[in-house]
């Protein structure tokens, strides 16, 4: 008699949670947010090439300028149209920051409620400029959440960033990192292949970042 | 009345594609009507944790080779789940001394070894089991369905769990003993868990295990014959849903 091969379970993948952290203050207009908007299209590209990660990598954009403002919910990345930001007014950061991490935990509940299971999340920063609203508490939020390890949290500046303030935002082991001239989609490429080797990651496996290219560490 | 088994192992995909060799170990062992099975899953962050599942497996079959030289020792009485505890404590106990030696001899921490286990122990009435870290065991009675013996030990993210050479390993340690007749076991690594169980209410998915299962009742079915199990480990249906190492470890109690 023939034996019959085993049949899969129709069960969903486990979810790799990003958030990318968008600065779209006024400043950022011309050539930085054109720029950012192509890093953007490049990520989903790239991580489009990895069946697994496609399915497991999940983006949501919130941008700040000149409010803070859900500009995509989380979205698997075969689902995700790279949206095309605009620019205006101040920047919120600090209010943004608060969002990201009440949103985060909202998420993680909805995974909990339908039994998906998740890797640590990302929170993704990119700013060419310094909060001007009051940053402290989300400061100090990020990093509570940073060391009871509910997430990752990665800065990065662009030119006319604010380094020092960043660097009071990251948590101590990451400090931001400044990104060369605006060179975003390297950068994508990078976070796209950090992602696919999170989203493949062994159980306990701390994964080894690949390096980063685009940018340097301001210690 | 015996008991058959196959144990098979393949790389995962993503392992391939970063030129990383298999982790995952799994074998058993007969007496008479006595089948004690393992299975380990060396931690991907560990730089020789294939040596340490293979040594992890070896060292608790060996354990039972030497308990079962002795056979007026073992009781006809099935085990308590406090006795099941001790013994599996003691393995335990034995695993981590093999793979502190073996770190000294390689110069290495302990922790580059670093894999769960899954170790049980059955004859035709009784199934004793421990689980250390993800991974599954699953097993049928005679005329009940698949039940899975421990949910795997995770952490809140996907990508956590307990290692045998972690601090807390003997405390995190799931023991279960059930006094059932055997039809059925299969122990396998977290590479075949979301395709094996149904994770929102963590059931065994019976359409999984039913064709393993018939696969055993065929005739030819021993070690040397493991096409069917190999194609099915390697085949692309299955790799398709997951890029992790996998390991197989089958056993049927044949009442005919």
């Amino acid at each position: 008699m023939a034996v019959g091969m085993p049949e899969f379970v129709e069960n969903p993948e486990n979810r790799c949670p990003v958030i990318l952290l968008l600065d779209t203050s006024g400043s950022m207009s011309g050539q930085p947010i054109q720029e950012l908007n192509r890093g953007l299209a490049a990520f989903k590209q790239d991580v489009l090439k990895d069946s697994q990660a496609s399915l497991s990598v999940e983006v949501a954009i919130i941008t700040f300028g000149p409010i803070v403002k859900l500009t995509q919910d989380f979205v698997t990345i075969d689902q995700f149209t790279p949206p095309t930001l605009e620019v205006d007014g101040r920047t919120p950061m600090g209010a943004a920051i608060e969002y990201a991490l009440d949103f985060l935990e909202n998420r993680k509940q909805t995974y909990k409620d339908n039994g998906i299971l998740y890797y640590r999340p990302w929170v993704f920063l990119i700013t060419d400029g310094a909060p001007n609203d009051s940053w402290e508490s989300a400061a100090q939020r990020l990093r509570q959440a940073e060391a009871q390890s509910r997430l990752s949290f990665f800065a990065v500046g662009v030119k006319g960033a604010d380094m020092n303030i960043l660097k009071q935002i990251s948590p101590p082991q990451r400090p931001p990192v400044r990104l060369d001239g605006l060179d975003f989609r390297e950068m994508f490429v990078w976070l796209s292949a950090s992602m696919k080797r999170v989203s493949s990651g062994k159980v306990g496996q701390a994964v080894a970042l690949p390096s980063m290219g685009w940018g340097q560490i301001t210690s | 009345m015996n008991w058959k088994a196959v144990a098979r192992s393949a790389i995962g995909t993503s392992h391939q594609k970063q030129g990383i060799g298999c982790q995952d170990y799994g074998d058993y062992r007969i007496f008479d009507d006595v089948i004690v099975g393992a299975v380990a899953d060396g931690a991907g962050s560990a730089k020789h944790s294939d040596v340490g599942a293979k040594l992890a497996v070896e060292t608790v079959l060996k354990c039972f080779s030497e308990i079962n030289e002795f056979p007026q020792k073992q009781d006809s009485q099935p085990l308590s789940k406090e006795e099941a505890q001790k013994v599996f404590a003691e393995i335990v106990n034995k695993v981590i001394t093999e793979l502190q030696k073996q770190a000294d001899e390689g110069d290495y921490a302990v922790n580059d070894l670093a894999c769960t286990l899954l170790v049980f122990v059955a004859n035709p009435d009784c199934i004793a089991a421990m689980q250390i870290g993800d991974g599954f065991i699953v097993m049928r009675s005679q005329e009940s369905e698949y039940q899975l013996l421990f949910q795997p030990d995770k952490g809140e993210f996907i990508n956590e769990t307990t290692f045998i050479t972690s601090t807390n390993a003997l405390k995190e340690m799931q023991v279960k003993v059930i006094t059932e007749k055997q039809e059925f076991i299969s122990a396998s690594t977290d590479g075949l868990e979301k395709v094996a169980i149904r994770l929102s209410d963590w059931q065994p998915f019976s359409p999984f295990f039913k064709p393993l299962e018939e696969y055993l009742h065929e005739p030819v079915n021993s070690e040397d014959e493991d096409k069917y199990l190999m194609e099915f480990l390697n085949s692309e249906r299955l790799n398709s849903r997951t890029d992790d190492d996998k390991t197989l470890l089958l056993c049927l109690f044949d009442r005919e």
